[in-house]
């Protein structure tokens, strides 16, 4: 067999573990919305691209459309970058069931580093790009112009693949390693709106400029630039195999803490002791919850010390965001983890319920940590006091009922201790998530434009502390609904354990 | 407590996994069940444990006082325990807050949990409790013990273990035999195995079911040990 004929025996297989993977086999709901999913993204992109196109022009005291757009790329490229860790494994991940057949470990390393740096993915950005760049640059600067633009950004996309699959990589090897993109974006972000003009935006407008009028120093320097990082990415990968296939967890625990305090509170405490070791002993609701308080952190800060979030829109989104993203980011896969061992929980009566209630107090006692992270915002008063009021009572009494509802229909074990969870969610879930983010600020502005400040934020306090009193009720509800769809769950927790 | 099944049924596809019209395990029982891979055991272990849904029939649980249909209410998970993979341990766990976090749930007492672990010193070896090693990181052979002790903890009147003695030393198979012998003559719980290893299910069970593509085929009277012979016949080991 040669090369290339081991190439395309490699490909074909990895396009069979897509298409073969148990969550899309045999669910054609799932594939249907996986692709409305997708022709979704695609149609806000392309949305976003013509309203920016008609919406610079000329905005800025004549400077053409797509230099204001360019100087802002470094925001689309962190955009990219973070999306990448829903969509994209690392080389290392791909190329371990073969790193013991005998195949040559620097061609495998360079097949799956090809394959992952100049994926279709890098293309996904043209939906934006195309139009953006048809109204744009096309029509007044030429075709030339637009295809050379074109061109840049592609080579972008890739160079920040590969940025993404080094520090994805690095990440295998210890979670410390996210500190480092959330610097350099920090760091970009703040060279961007601290300062009255931003740094960044002549150099990035240049750039693609030069793209655009096929200037060849800049295409050799992109090029130079994807190059260095192909060679690093192929170091580091080749370094990690091994470490990948000898593996061996630290075996000795440290954290053996008895939490005896619960047990006050019987077998619900239980469940919540499981509920805690649960988050702090595996990698993946532990990455979760340091990204979490991460974001919140971030955005916080950008608020007190910037103007950047003054917006009522920005301000209720953070603050909306900051109560709801850890309980996002673990109810909207509830039941998931337990997948991995959902027939010892089956076989204990009632366990579910008592889990169930668990979650719920766990995840409400979690919502202490936002108003102190809000704290400073509030003291400055750059937010209210109301509207974390408002928000914290909305999420644990409504917001909370309503991703609860998951654990009825959630059926796909997520693995609990891989690093980095390759899967973040069916469309289900997506689509939950989003509602979860967007529709409560909708209904604060309709309250807070109904009744005024702070009769607004006092319904949806009161809104919220109907769904905390009634806590009981709903989770039985979602048990007993759990309960009948249980042979239906439990074969998909089944046939997505270790997948 | 005996178990009773009628009319099961449950096939994946076009492949029969159990199809049983009618068979009783009786109170105070050790049952045995054999067969070749996919023969249906661990199928059969789930729909008792009401795993997986039953295409037909019916599992109860039942004596003097109580007629449960295991599918209809979950009242017998009190007096049920089973171990059939590792499915069923919390492997985060340390084997000693999973042994706490079963006892606590199930009602029993700290004084009633050391005692227990005591009843298993022997078969533990050493190296199960106090190791500060999550269940992750033991061995095959001390992950199956750990689920064996803790579907035993709750001193079920029912007890159903798959395949007991993979994984585990001569030692521990031995040691296993003896701790499930005794515990039936000491509470007169009703045990299922399902096991490969012929000698073993003859040693331990009065009784022997023997699965061929979901069907019993043969109910075998093990009271004598006189299955070995009929079992080694059936799965050709002297030829």
């Amino acid at each position: 067999m040669n090369k290339y004929q081991l190439y395309r025996l490699l490909r074909k297989n990895e396009n069979l573990k897509e298409r073969r993977h148990p969550m899309f086999d045999k669910n054609r709901f799932m594939k249907f919305l996986l692709i409305f999913m997708w022709l979704y993204y695609a149609a806000i992109l392309i949305f976003l691209g013509v309203t920016m196109a008609i919406g610079l022009k000329g905005a800025y005291n004549g400077v053409a459309a797509h230099h204001v757009f360019d100087g802002w790329f470094p925001i689309v490229l962190m955009v990219d970058f973070w999306i990448r860790f829903i969509m994209q494994d690392t080389p290392v991940n791909q190329a371990k069931p073969y790193t013991l057949l005998p195949i040559r470990r620097s061609f495998l390393m360079n097949v799956y580093l090809i394959r992952s740096g100049f994926s279709l993915g890098n293309l996904y950005w043209g939906f934006m790009l195309i139009p953006f760049g048809l109204i744009a640059i096309a029509v007044p600067f030429g075709w030339i112009s637009f295809i050379g633009w074109l061109f840049g950004w592609w080579l972008l996309c890739i160079a920040n693949g590969f940025c993404y699959l080094f520090v994805r990589t690095l990440l295998t090897k210890h979670m410390a390693w996210l500190i480092l993109p959330v610097i350099i974006h920090g760091a970009i972000i703040a060279a961007m709106i601290v300062p009255e003009h931003s740094w960044l935006d002549m150099p990035c407008t240049l750039l693609l400029n030069g793209f655009a009028n096929w200037k060849i120093v800049y295409i050799l320097a992109v090029f130079a630039v994807i190059a260095i990082l192909y060679y690093a990415n192929f170091l580091l990968q080749n370094s990690m195999v091994y470490n990948e296939i000898s593996k061996k967890e630290e075996v000795e625990v440290k954290n053996t803490a008895k939490m005896s305090y619960l047990n006050r509170y019987g077998r619900i405490g239980e469940y919540m002791k499981l509920e805690v070791r649960m988050k702090i002993r595996n990698k993946t609701p532990k990455m979760q919850f340091v990204m979490g308080i991460g974001f919140m952190l971030f955005f916080s800060l950008m608020m007190y010390f910037t103007d950047a979030y003054s917006g009522g829109f920005m301000k209720s989104f953070i603050c909306l965001y900051n109560y709801i993203f850890l309980g996002v980011t673990t109810l909207i896969g509830i039941m998931c983890h337990e997948g991995n061992y959902i027939d010892g929980l089956m076989s204990r009566r009632e366990s579910i319920y008592q889990l169930l209630r668990a979650k719920y107090y766990f995840n409400s006692f979690l919502l202490i940590i936002p108003p102190i992270i809000m704290l400073p915002l509030m003291i400055s008063g750059k937010m209210s006091v109301w509207m974390n009021l408002g928000y914290l009572f909305f999420t644990v009494g409504v917001l909370y009922p309503i991703l609860f509802q998951l654990a009825v229909y959630n059926k796909d074990t997520f693995p609990l201790n891989q690093k980095i969870t390759g899967k973040q969610g069916n469309a289900t879930q997506q689509i939950i998530s989003f509602v979860i983010l967007f529709v409560p600020i909708g209904v604060e502005k309709l309250a807070t434009l109904l009744l005024g400040d702070p009769w607004g934020y006092i319904l949806l306090m009161c809104s919220g502390i109907i769904g905390v009193a009634t806590h009981k009720l709903w989770i039985k509800n979602i048990y007993q609904r759990f309960m009948v769809r249980r042979y239906v769950n439990m074969e998909g927790f089944r046939a997505t354990r270790n997948s | 407590m005996n178990i009773i099944i009628q009319n099961l049924k449950k096939n994946f596809g076009e492949k029969v996994a159990v199809n049983i019209d009618s068979f009783k395990i009786n109170s105070g029982e050790i049952l045995g069940l054999v067969g070749n891979n996919g023969a249906g055991k661990s199928t059969l272990f789930r729909l008792i444990l009401d795993l997986i849904k039953a295409d037909e029939g019916t599992v109860h649980m039942m004596d003097n006082t109580r007629d449960i249909n295991v599918a209809e209410t979950e009242e017998w998970k009190d007096w049920t325990g089973a171990y059939v993979d590792d499915s069923f341990l919390i492997d985060y766990l340390t084997p000693d807050e999973y042994f706490q976090f079963i006892a606590r749930i199930s009602g029993k007492d700290p004084n009633e949990l050391e005692q227990f672990l005591e009843k298993f010193k022997h078969f533990m070896a050493d190296e199960i409790i106090g190791q500060k090693k999550f269940i992750r990181n033991l061995s095959a052979g001390n992950k199956q013990k750990v689920g064996i002790m803790a579907a035993m903890l709750l001193q079920p009147q029912i007890l159903i273990l798959d395949e007991p003695f993979n994984f585990l030393d001569p030692s521990s198979q031995s040691a296993i035999k003896h701790l499930l012998k005794k515990y039936n003559e000491e509470t007169n719980a009703t045990i299922l195995v399902s096991s490969h290893n012929l000698q073993h299910t003859v040693d331990i069970c009065p009784r022997i079911a023997l699965l061929e593509h979901g069907v019993i085929i043969r109910d075998i009277d093990n009271k004598e040990g006189q299955a070995q012979a009929e079992l080694e016949d059936y799965f050709e080991i002297n030829d």
